[in-house]
């Protein structure tokens, strides 16, 4: 659920990055600081361990204001991919707004692509998320390796899932900002009614994924 | 459960007032002035606030979290932003570690917490099929001794039977003829006037008198052993169907024959016996109850003493009641008496079957045991069973 503050002049929408470990979550945040030029842009806060994998997560916070002065602030968050650490998954998922799910696209990788997109799915409803209203875009990352599964059979596998598919390279860039352009689109779809960002606040969707994404939109 | 992890930031939170009390006192030195830190709102939080201070907003994700303010060169100022700001990331990736760790521990635990009432439930379920099965592994133990008592005793008595039923039979037999040859003996002393005398002189009318007396007594004792033979037959379910409707007093006086020929000396026993409605039972089973129950009676008073033996009927229950003013039981032991295997006897001496298998049998009848007793005064035993 998006949190408004008290004073109703900010609106947050926490977004996680989620999937196997070594997956490329943080590459992917890496590079949407690196790609994106919102209004506000806050440094990339990360909490790693000494051989550079996630210990404990990435923040990265983005944000605009609304013409009618709110604030649209987005916490972009990867969980840990290891599979000890669960808890912390768990943890991470509570309360998110937006997922993006980073797939391995190596062949060798379907196996852990599979065990992590049901992990999420079950973490989800642990955490009291519905799963079938929640924003989320399943990403393939890595399509600039060899040996990676084609796109034509990923799409045919993927054909009968709700959400949208994005193939990017996040270590060179490609595919990270459409992945994250899809998101909150979502989002916008999910939460804008509610929040009444058109009525109150004069913000479509295309506005609202201008400001959050900047020149790169 | 602490606040969430992914809440907003509060100065005060990230920079205690002791904090703010040594990084402004530091700062207020270097500037060489008044410098004040200030939440979002402009309020003080610590130091004070100089006439005509430029302020420098505390940036840590998008938005200022508070400012400091101090009448220096912007330069000057923006430096000490600077080192606030450093301090202030360093307490923010300290403290969103903490609690993000925290939340995912608990997160961790509650799972666990789940997965451990899982096999709490499947312990506490196994735990209860375990005793199950012991409760039915010592009922098959107990219905398997009877068993093979019964059986056991039904082979000797058979083997008896047959055993005894021979002798006696020829021995009957034999003193008919003789009580015969006797007669004809008798006979003698008409003919033989001559022999009068000698009749006279071996005192052959004793000799005649005294010696069918005798064979009277044979008879009665061969006689006698046949009841025995039978009473053991009777008592071994040997010649007899499993259910009988009978009165309950004919299986007391079974067990009473079986006990009377072994009772020690010095010990009495008191049979009073009386007739009672005749009601459906199996009647050697009661028996072995009722012998069961005598046994220890018979042991408790094994230095001399009186067991009584009543049969009475009241209120619509058959009630028969052993009682014996022997050793008594302990409280401690008389909870135990009917715990199978119990025995205070020593080993091979007692099965700490026989209280165990009577309430089973009395049960099986519908009927009660109860066991009342006063260590150094007696026990009385009362087996209750319905009409």
């Amino acid at each position: 659920m998006p949190e408004l503050d008290d004073t109703g002049s900010r609106l947050t929408f926490k977004l996680v990055y989620y999937g196997p470990a070594l997956s490329g979550k943080t590459t992917n945040l890496l590079r949407l600081h690196d790609l994106l030029a919102p209004e506000l842009k806050g440094e990339m806060m990360t909490l790693e361990t000494a051989d550079d994998r996630t210990l404990f997560f990435d923040l990265l916070p983005l944000g605009f204001r609304a013409k009618s002065g709110l604030l649209i602030r987005c916490r972009l968050f990867t969980v840990p991919g290891q599979v000890k650490h669960d808890g912390t998954r768990k943890a991470m998922l509570s309360r998110a707004d937006g997922v993006v799910f980073v797939a391995d696209s190596r062949q060798t990788q379907e196996v852990n692509n599979g065990e992590s997109f049901q992990n999420l799915a079950d973490n989800a409803a642990r955490v009291g998320i519905d799963f079938d209203r929640l924003p989320l875009v399943v990403e393939f990352n890595k399509r600039d390796l060899p040996n990676i599964v084609s796109e034509a059979e990923i799409r045919a596998r993927w054909s009968a899932a709700p959400w949208p598919l994005t193939f990017a390279s996040a270590l060179t860039g490609p595919g990270v900002v459409e992945t994250f352009r899809e998101l909150i689109a979502a989002v916008y779809r999910r939460f804008a009614g509610e929040f009444r960002l058109r009525e109150e606040h004069g913000l479509s969707e295309a506005d609202f994924v201008a400001g959050i994404m900047g020149s790169a939109a | 459960m602490s606040a969430a992890f992914d809440r907003e930031w509060v100065l005060g939170e990230l920079l205690p007032a002791k904090e703010q009390e040594k990084a402004g006192a530091a700062l207020a030195t270097l500037l060489g002035g008044d410098f004040a830190i200030l939440d979002p709102a402009g309020a003080v939080l610590w130091g004070r606030l100089a006439e005509g201070a430029e302020r420098e907003p505390l940036v840590l994700e998008l938005e200022p979290i508070g400012y400091v303010a101090a009448r220096v060169p912007a330069a000057s100022l923006r430096s000490a932003a600077a080192l606030i700001r450093q301090i202030l990331s360093a307490r923010s990736r300290y403290i969103l570690a903490a609690d993000f760790h925290n939340e995912a521990v608990n997160a961790d635990y509650e799972a666990l917490k789940a997965s451990e009432t899982r096999y709490k439930a499947l312990s506490q379920a196994l735990e209860q099929r375990v005793r199950e099965q012991v409760a039915q592994i010592e009922a098959q133990q107990r219905q398997l001794y009877v068993t093979d008592k019964f059986a056991a005793v039904g082979q000797l008595a058979a083997g008896v039977a047959h055993e005894i039923n021979n002798p006696v039979g020829f021995i009957r037999s034999n003193l008919n003829t003789l009580r015969g040859y006797l007669q004809q003996f008798a006979e003698l002393k008409s003919d033989l006037t001559t022999a009068g005398e000698n009749w006279q002189r071996l005192d052959l009318d004793f000799a005649l008198e005294d010696g069918l007396a005798v064979v009277d007594e044979c008879v009665a004792g061969a006689d006698r052993i046949s009841r025995i033979v039978k009473d053991l037959k009777g008592f071994s379910n040997v010649d007899h169907p499993a259910e009988e409707v009978l009165d309950i007093s004919e299986c007391v006086q079974r067990a009473v024959s079986l006990v009377t020929p072994r009772l020690p000396p010095g010990v009495r026993l008191r049979v009073e016996l009386s007739p009672l409605p005749p009601r459906s039972c199996q009647p050697w089973q009661l028996a072995e109850a009722f012998h069961n129950i005598l046994q220890n009676a018979v042991q408790a008073v094994s230095d001399g003493g009186e067991i009584r033996i009543r049969s009475l009927t009241v209120d619509n229950q058959l009630v028969i009641r052993i009682d014996d003013d022997g050793a008594g039981i302990p409280p401690d032991q008389l909870e135990r008496v009917f715990d199978p295997f119990y025995s205070t006897r020593d080993v091979g001496k007692g099965t700490g079957l026989g209280l165990t298998v009577t309430r089973d049998i009395v049960q099986a009848h519908g009927g009660t045991v109860a066991i009342a007793s006063q260590p150094g005064r007696g026990t009385c035993v009362t087996v209750a069973l319905p009409l």
